[in-house]
Parts: structure tokens; sequence; C-alpha cells
């Protein structure tokens, strides 16, 4: 998607350094993320991607560098800060609270009080929430299940679709937030991995900016706009998905194509 | 690359959402519904099938209003504890402190009474009492320490001031607790009456209120809530303090009944309403539960239990009856779940291919 060059980037970090004692695990990484676009950041194991989303999501800060969201500089303290700032993560492991439904596990943190004295009691208008929540998944062009059915009760296609979905209603309010994604789709059967990929397109055309950290090779050229390859720290490799193919990305992980940096 | 027909609006989507789901998403889930009936509410039809055989076996003299009164009497102390030890449960902590902050609840009230204060004022002395006993339980466990530790410290501490409030001795002479202890209304004793208003409000807190079903949450999967945004750390202290106000609640309605406040803290309060709430197949891993089924747990204990004695049958029978049908209900819910997972299993498979739910 090049409609991003106009705008500052949704997400942007330049000359990123993490130092944990003698062990560079970032060296000078320059990354940026468009609305709607989705980037895929590849490396083999220990290759700094884990890191650099911990750095991105707010959960470990930089020895150096500058982070940018829409322009804008930010320094992240703490994961709430960058939640606040429109970055969502989501973890692999899903953590959706399973003996409760999808509507309040969609609501969670945001839920809707009743109308007059019930709600001043705190009572949920669960009718409302349930509504909002089929509402924002068709928006995303899922539907998963009945709202009313408890998490414990779907396949893990679905678990992965509510999560995600969780994320992206929470960023999509101001319809330019950013979500990061720890392996979508790991322990995904082909079929659900399809359903979750059309789900992540969706979001990227609803101007939502989108992280995708895996080793699933296959998912990232599929779904990914364009693709960033660490190795040993550092950026070897920054290339529209279309301008390469399975052998170049797997010869800049593991190391035996030469960096487009070098 | 993609393959836009699985999950596209028109397809993925149910023709109309919520009430009227298509016969495709609602035909293989008709046994999974029947075995989470089943796991929900078999407690019910354990409770009906108790009463039944009782009526028969003890006939005429078990199926009367004066006995349900009795057996309702009954159930209430258990139930009232009951719903303390659940909610702690299910908000992810066992509160093993409840005899100790009841005995604590019951002398302070006690004693105020005794010195002439007015009783409103001892009432609330004693439910306050729960209040910073589970507070304090709540805000030490928080620290990363074992709640059962925490609390099994708290019993003992709580035992102590009970004692030596009380002197030792047990404290006598309570009849303005008579209103709540053994008056009836409409021919219905008031244990009975608190049981029931403490059960409609912690109900409806719980399934309907944001604080509740954060609450519940936070005991399922508190790292889920945290990333809402939401401070999984003050209802975990929520449930701690709901939990001791329940336990101060069972001590004071204890020494009304008996119109006397013991600084016994006696651990088989803690025992009996704990399988109750096993009973109601409430789970020790938390997050999930429901009161009404603890209610209807107390209930089926003190059916036993006046049943047999109505036939004569030493009551240990009752203790040992009880008993098995835990184990029992153990394996019932043991059988259900699988059953459930591998039925999902089976038709999440099956609707895949098909391209529904």
């Amino acid at each position: 998607m090049t409609t991003t060059a106009s705008l500052a980037p949704a997400l942007e970090l330049s000359a990123i350094d993490m130092h944990y004692g003698f062990v560079r695990a970032l060296d000078a990484i320059d990354f940026h993320v468009g609305q709607g676009e989705v980037v895929g950041l590849l490396g083999d194991n220990g290759a700094g991607k884990s890191t650099l989303l911990k750095v991105m999501s707010g959960a470990h800060r930089p020895t150096s560098g500058e982070i940018r969201v829409h322009g804008a500089d930010v320094a992240f303290h703490s994961p709430k800060a960058a939640t606040s700032a429109g970055i969502q993560m989501v973890y692999q492991d899903l953590a959706l609270v399973d003996a409760q439904d999808i509507s309040t596990n969609l609501n969670l943190g945001r839920e809707i009080l009743r109308k007059g004295p019930l709600g001043w009691l705190g009572f949920v208008d669960q009718k409302a929430q349930r509504r909002r929540s089929e509402a924002e998944l068709d928006r995303l062009g899922v539907r998963t299940a009945a709202m009313t059915r408890p998490v414990e009760m779907l396949s893990g296609g679905q678990r992965q679709v509510v999560a995600l979905a969780r994320s992206a209603v929470r960023v999509s309010g101001d319809r330019s937030g950013i979500l990061l994604l720890d392996e979508p789709t790991a322990a995904l059967g082909y079929e659900q991995t399809q359903q979750v990929q059309s789900l992540i397109r969706r979001m990227a055309e609803q101007g939502i900016a989108v992280v995708i950290v895996t080793h699933n090779l296959a998912l990232a050229m599929d779904v990914c706009d364009r693709l960033v390859v660490l190795n040993r720290g550092r950026k070897v490799a920054d290339v529209a998905t279309t301008a390469t193919d399975n052998d170049q990305v797997v010869g800049w992980i593991t190391g035996a194509r030469a960096s487009m940096f070098a | 690359m993609m393959n836009p027909e699985l999950v596209s609006p028109s397809e993925a989507r149910m023709p109309e959402p919520g009430s009227a789901t298509p016969a495709t998403t609602e035909r293989d889930p008709l046994a999974i519904r029947g075995l989470i009936f089943l796991r929900d509410r078999g407690i019910v039809v354990l409770f009906a099938l108790l009463l039944v055989a009782f009526s028969i076996w003890a006939n005429p003299y078990f199926a009367s209003w004066n006995n349900a009164t009795l057996i309702a009497n009954a159930a209430a102390l258990t139930a009232i504890y009951g719903a303390g030890v659940a909610v702690g449960i299910i908000c992810g902590a066992l509160d093993l402190s409840i005899p100790g902050t009841a005995a604590v609840a019951a002398c302070v009230c006690a004693k105020l009474i005794t010195q002439g204060q007015p009783v409103w004022l001892a009432l609330l002395a004693g439910l306050l009492i729960g209040v910073v006993v589970g507070a304090l339980n709540g805000l030490i466990a928080l620290r990363g320490f074992n709640p059962i530790v925490v609390t099994i410290g708290m019993l003992s501490i709580t035992s102590a001031a009970a004692q030596l409030i009380a002197g030792g001795y047990s404290i006598p002479g309570l009849t303005k607790l008579q209103f709540m202890g053994t008056d009836r209304y409409l021919s219905i004793p008031a244990p009975v009456w608190i049981a029931a208003g403490l059960f409609l409000v912690g109900t409806l807190f719980l399934t309907h209120t944001r604080d509740g079903l954060r609450l519940m949450a936070v005991g399922g999967n508190a790292e889920a809530v945290r990333r809402s945004g939401v401070s999984a750390e003050r209802y975990k202290v929520l449930g701690f303090v709901i939990s001791g106000v329940c336990a101060a609640l069972g001590g004071l309605v204890t020494a009304a009944t008996v119109t006397e406040a013991s600084p016994e803290a006696s651990p088989g309060i803690i025992f009996t309403a704990l399988t109750a709430v096993a009973l109601a197949g409430v789970p020790l891993s938390g997050g999930r539960g429901s009161l009404p089924r603890v209610l209807i747990g107390a209930l089926v204990l003190a059916t036993i239990a006046n049943g047999l004695t109505i036939k004569g049958i030493n009551p240990y029978w009752g203790t040992g009856v009880t008993g098995m049908l835990l184990l029992a209900s153990l394996g019932l819910e043991k059988w259900v779940s699988t059953s459930v997972s591998r039925r999902l299993v089976a038709s999440a498979q099956a609707s895949v291919h098909s391209g529904t739910r």
C-alpha cells in the first residue's frame, strides 16, 4: 500500500538500540508501519523480533532511539502508555476469560451501563453490549458464534478471532490504531488460519496499522504488504511482499543472503 | 491469497443474529446443551429427587410446611457462609479465615450490646469487622503470598482476637438480636429471609453489574482483565471483602439464633460451607460458579440431615451420604466436561467444512 506515503506513518521507530549488558539485542533499527498497512516482522529465534515488539508495545524501553506515533514523539514508560497512544498488543496466549461469553469478553473494561437508577448501581446493559459487539464484528466481517456463547466453547480459530477483535475494537475508535500481533496463527489449522488472515486484511482496510511477528513465512507472504527481516539485532531487509519471494526471504532470515543495507 | 468467501459477512453471518439462529448452528449442539444443562442444573435435579424420595420414605412427617421451614432455617447459615466461600473461590481464592471472622464479628457485636450500645450500631460494627478482615486478607495476598496460607494466618489471629474480646467465655443474653434469629415473619424464620436477601443481591451483583462481572473475570483470567485496562488487584480485594462480610453476617445470625456469641472459631463452618459450594459445582480453579446453585447445595445438605433424622437414622450416615454425593458430583462434572469438549470438537470440525459458525 503506497497511499500512506503522504501521511506520517502510524508508528515509526528510528535508530532503536537495545542493549542488555554487552549484548546488542537491537542495533540501530529503523521501522515504520503506515495506516492500513500490514507489516511482517521476520527473523530467526534470537534475531530480536520479540524485543522489537516489546519496545513497540511499551513493555521494554529502548537504550536509545526515537518512537513516533502519527508523527508525534512519544516515550513509553509502560504498556499502559502505549495502549493509551492507540497501540494494542495481541499475545500468543490469548488471555480470554473462558467462562464468560463472547460479549462480556469483548466489552471487558468498557462496559455499557444501563440508564437510570439501575445504571447508578452499576448494572450492565447486556443487550446493548451484545448489539455493539455484533456491530463491531460485522464491521470486521466476522461472525464467530452467538454472542452469548462462552469462550471456552469456541474453537481455536474462533478464540483467536475474538482476541483479535477485542484488540481491534479498542484501537479502531479513532480509526488510526496500531495492532501488534505475536504469532496470530500459531496452533491454528489451515481453514482457521485463512479466517484469521482475512480478518487481518479487513482490519487493515479499516485503516488499522498491523505489525505481525511470525515464524510462519507462508502467512507473512500471504497477508503482509511489506516484510522486515531481522538478523542478529540488525535489520537486513525491508521490502514490499510483491517485490520478493520465499527464497530471498529465507536467505535473509538465515543470513545466507547479504543485507539490503550493508 | 485470501479466501474471502470463508468469512465474508454474507457467508459467515447467521441470517438472524441472536435469537433465531439457523438450524445448521443449533442442530448439533442440542446434545451439548443437554449436557450443559445437566452440569448447570444437575444440583436442582438432585434436590428435586431428594425431596420426592424423602416425601415418600418419611411420609407423612417430611412433606409439611413446618418441616420445610425447619430445613430452610437449617440451610440458611450454611448458605450464608457458603456465599462467602463461593465468592472467594469465584474470585480466585479460598478464604479459610471465615470461622474466625464470624467469631470476632459476633463477639464485637455482643460486647457492644452488653455495654448498652444501640443494636444497629453493634450490628454495623460486626459487619465492619468483616470488611476490615477481608481487606487485610486481600491486601496481604496481593503482595504475592498464597491466599490459603494468608487466610489460615488470619484465622488464627481472628480466633485469638475473639477469645480476647470475649474473655474466654461465651457472651450470653443477646435477646435483643431475636428479631434476626428466632423470630418469624410470614411464618418464615428470620435467618431464611436474611439468606434469601443475601443471595438475591449477590446473584444480581455477580451476573448483572459491572463490578460483579469483572470480579468473576478476575477469577477466571486476571491477565485478561489487566490487558483490558482494568485493575485486577482491586477486584481481588473486593472478593475477599465480600467473603469477609458474608462471614461476619453468618457470625451475627448465629449469635442471634442462640442469643449468645461464642468466641470459638469452629472450623466445621468452613467445611460444611465448602461442601455446599462443591456440591453446587463451583470449581476451585475460580472464575465460574453460581450463587443460586450454592443455595440449593446448602438446602441439599439440610434436607439429607433432616430426612434421616425424621427416619431415626444415625446422623453420621448423613455425613457419609453427603461425602458420597460430593464425590459422585465430581465424577459427573468430569464426565460432562469431557463429553462437551469432545462433542464441540466434532461439531467445530463439521462446521468449518460446511462454512457455518
